[in-house]
C-alpha cells in the first residue's frame, strides 16, 4: 500500500489535481472533489519500514519506473497519477504545498511568448517541435526562519566644502557610529533538490506564500514531485549566505547619512528558528536547439520564466549596430546643434 | 531579414560619418595661394601645399593664403599682412573678399595670422590664437612644410564650426563620438544578453519580518572636526599669442594673432 492513486468514485478513471479550480477532478466524467475535505490516504495508512524496491501501479499492475527522489509521478503504461506514499511520510512529510495555478497549456503558451519576446533569441528557436518535454514539478524547498541580532560600530564622516576668499575649505566631521539591529527573516526559500540548478531556482522567486496550503497528497496527483536531497541542517549554510547579503544592505541603510563609513566592528549573531519543508510548483521545459538542450523553469504560480536562451549573434550584431548607429547620429546632431560641423 | 539589412546600412553610414572625408582632387584651375618669397619650400612641397590650400579654400569659400618674406625693408609683420591684402586684393568670392593669411617675417622670425570678412567672422582672435599655438612648435623646429600644412588644415577645420563655439570641444571629435557610441551599444546589448535569462526580483525586504525587525539602538557620537584648505588656482586663459586685429590702410578690418619663433 505504498502507492496511492485517486480512482474516481463515479467512473473509476484516474483523477488529477486541476490547477484552474484547485480541485481534484476526473477528466472522464467531470467529477470534482474539494481537496481540503478529501480524506488524505497518508493519514490512514501506516507504511512498513522495509526498503521498498518496486512500486506497482494500482490500476494496471505495471512496475512504476522512478528515480529514487521521485515521490509522485504518472504510470508510464496507463497514465494513472500515482503518489509514492512512503516517500512523503515521517521526516519526508512536507508541511505545506503551493499548488499549481498555471495549467500545462497556459505554461506552454507563456513559454512560447517569452521566447518570441526574447530580443536576442534566434528566430527559429521557438517552434513547437523543439519542446522535448514540459513537466509540472513540485520542487522540494526548505523555508528558513532566521533571526539575526546585529551590533555594528563604525567611523563615519560628514564632509562639507566651502569657499572663502582664494581658498577652498574642506571641513570633515568625524563621528563614532553605533547601531543595534534586529533582522528577522521568515520563509527564506532554499531549494533542496539536487538536480535543480540553484541559480535558476533563486531567480524564480518570489513565490506567493499566501497560497501555501497544508500538505495533502491529492495536490500532487498528475504531477511529478520530488523528495528533498538535502535536509535543513545541510542547507543552513546556504540560507545564512543568502540572508547575509540582505543583512549587509540593511546595515548600510541603517548607517546612511554619512559621506564615508568604515566599519570597525560588525557582529552578526544568526539563529535558526525553524525550517519548514514545502513543495513549490515549477514548470520545467526542455528544449532542443542546435543539438544542445536548454532548460527553462517557470514559477507555477506567478508565471515568471527563467533560464538561459540561446543567443543569436546576428541579432546581437544587429542590435549593437543599430544602437551604436543611433547613438552616433544623435551625437552628431547634438554636435551640429552646438555649432559643430558634420565632419 | 530586411530590418537587419537596414540596420547594417545604418552602421556603415555611422562609420563613414566618423571618418573625415578624403577630398577628391579638384580638376579646376589652381590659384596661387602660397607666396613663398623667402623660399622656405622646395618645388614638390610647394605644389602639394598649394593644391591642398586650393581644395580647402573652395570648401570654406575663403582663400587660405601663406606669405613668406625675407622682409628686406624691415616692415612690421602685421603691416606687411595688411599691405599684402590691400595690394594683391585676394579673396575667394571677390577681390578683397574672404581670406585667411599666414604671414612669415623671416628677418625678425615673426609671424602673423589674419582673417578677413568670412575669415574674420569664423576665425576670430581666439581661434587664430589656437592655430598660433599649434604651429609655433613646428615653426621653431624649422619644419615649415608641416607647420603650413597644419595651418591650412586647422583653419579649414575651425571654419566648419559656428562662430563663438569652442572648435576643440571633444564632443565635436568624430572618433570620440564613435567611441562613445560603441560604448553605449556595447553596454546596452551586454545588459540585454545578461538579462535574457531572467533577473532576481527579490530584495532585502522580501523576506524581512517588518514587525519584529528594526533598529533597537543608535548612537552617533560627534568626535572632532578637521579642516583642510587649498588655494584656488586662478586659471586665466593666458594666451601665448598676442596681437589682435586691426584695419588695413584700404579700410578692411581683420582679426589677428601674432607670434614669433
Ligand atoms: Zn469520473
Ligand atoms: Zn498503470
Amino acid at each position: 500500500m505504498q502507492v496511492i492513486d485517486y480512482k474516481c468514485p463515479n467512473c473509476g478513471s484516474s483523477m488529477v489535481f486541476d490547477s484552474e479550480t484547485g480541485m481534484l477532478s476526473c477528466h472522464s466524467c467531470g467529477r470534482k472533489d474539494d481537496i481540503e475535505q478529501f480524506p488524505d490516504p497518508l493519514r490512514e495508512n501506516v507504511f512498513s519500514e522495509d526498503e521498498v524496491v518496486e512500486y506497482h501501479c494500482n490500476s494496471c499492475g505495471a512496475i512504476i519506473m522512478t528515480e529514487s527522489e521521485t515521490s509522485a509521478t504518472v504510470c508510464s503504461f496507463c497514465g494513472a497519477a500515482v503518489v509514492l506514499g512512503d516517500r512523503l511520510t515521517g521526516t519526508l512529510a512536507p508541511a505545506k504545498v503551493i499548488p499549481f495555478s498555471i495549467s500545462k497549456e497556459k505554461a506552454m503558451d507563456a513559454f512560447q511568448k517569452w521566447c518570441r519576446n526574447g530580443r536576442l533569441t534566434p528566430n527559429g528557436f521557438m517552434t513547437a517541435d523543439r519542446i522535448k518535454g514540459i513537466t509540472g514539478l513540485y520542487v522540494p524547498f526548505w523555508l528558513f526562519e532566521l533571526h539575526n541580532k546585529i551590533e555594528v560600530h563604525g567611523l563615519g564622516t560628514k564632509v562639507r566644502t566651502y569657499r572663502r576668499g582664494d581658498y577652498q575649505y574642506t571641513e570633515t566631521q568625524h563621528f563614532d557610529v553605533y547601531r543595534k539591529i534586529d533582522l528577522n527573516y521568515v520563509q527564506v526559500p532554499i531549494d533542496a533538490a539536487e538536480k535543480m540548478n540553484d541559480e535558476l531556482m533563486d531567480k524564480l522567486e518570489p513565490f506567493p506564500y499566501d497560497q501555501l496550503k497544508s500538505f495533502k497528497t491529492a495536490y500532487l496527483a498528475g504531477y511529478i514531485a520530488e523528495k528533498y536531497s538535502y535536509n535543513d541542517e545541510e542547507l543552513y549554510p546556504r540560507a545564512k549566505e543568502k540572508v547575509s547579503a540582505y543583512i549587509n544592505s540593511s546595515i548600510q541603510s541603517a548607517m546612511s547619512g554619512y559621506s564615508t563609513m568604515s566599519y570597525t566592528n560588525k557582529q552578526i549573531d544568526t539563529r535558526l528558528q525553524h525550517a519548514d519543508y514545502v513543495l513549490l510548483p515549477v514548470w520545467v521545459v526542455h528544449y532542443d536547439y542546435n543539438k544542445s538542450e536548454h532548460t527553462f523553469a517557470m514559477n507555477g504560480q506567478t508565471g515568471k520564466v527563467v533560464g538561459k536562451p540561446p543567443i543569436s549573434m546576428a541579432k546581437v550584431s544587429a542590435w549593437f549596430a543599430s544602437i551604436t548607429g543611433a547613438s552616433f547620429i544623435s551625437l552628431k546632431l547634438i554636435a551640429l546643434m552646438m555649432g559643430g560641423g558634420l565632419w | 531579414m530586411k530590418k537587419r539589412n537596414i540596420l547594417a546600412i545604418l552602421f556603415f553610414i555611422a562609420v563613414y560619418l566618423a571618418v573625415p572625408m578624403e577630398m577628391s582632387l579638384a580638376s579646376a584651375e589652381l590659384k596661387t595661394l602660397i607666396y613663398d618669397e623667402a623660399g622656405l619650400l622646395n618645388k614638390e612641397e610647394y605644389n602639394e601645399l598649394n593644391v591642398m590650400a586650393n581644395e580647402y579654400s573652395a570648401k570654406r569659400e575663403t582663400d587660405i593664403i601663406i606669405l613668406t618674406s625675407t622682409n628686406d625693408d624691415n616692415i612690421d609683420v602685421m603691416k606687411m599682412t595688411e599691405d599684402f591684402y590691400d595690394e594683391k586684393a585676394p579673396g575667394y568670392d571677390k577681390p578683397n573678399g574672404n581670406t585667411v593669411i599666414l604671414t612669415m617675417d623671416m628677418r625678425n622670425r615673426d609671424f602673423y595670422l589674419a582673417g578677413f570678412y568670412k575669415g574674420k567672422e569664423y576665425l576670430d582672435e581666439g581661434r587664430l590664437n589656437k592655430i598660433n599655438d599649434k604651429i609655433t612648435p613646428d615653426l621653431a623646429n624649422g619644419d615649415y612644410r608641416l607647420a603650413f600644412q597644419k595651418y591650412i588644415q586647422t583653419a579649414y577645420k575651425y571654419m566648419g564650426f559656428r562662430p563663438g563655439v569652442n572648435p576643440d570641444n571633444i564632443l565635436f571629435n568624430g572618433w570620440f563620438q564613435l567611441a562613445v557610441s560603441l560604448g553605449i551599444g556595447g553596454i546596452i546589448v551586454g545588459t540585454m544578453a545578461y538579462r535574457s535569462g531572467g533577473r532576481v526580483t527579490v530584495n532585502r525586504q522580501t523576506y524581512e519580518d517588518a514587525s519584529t525587525s528594526g533598529i533597537l539602538e543608535r548612537q552617533d557620537t560627534y568626535m572632532r572636526t578637521t579642516t583642510t584648505k587649498r588655494k584656488i588656482e586662478k586659471n586665466n586663459s593666458g594666451g601665448s599669442g598676442g596681437g589682435g586685429g586691426g584695419t588695413t590702410g584700404g579700410g578692411h578690418s581683420h582679426s589677428g594673432s601674432r607670434g614669433s619663433f
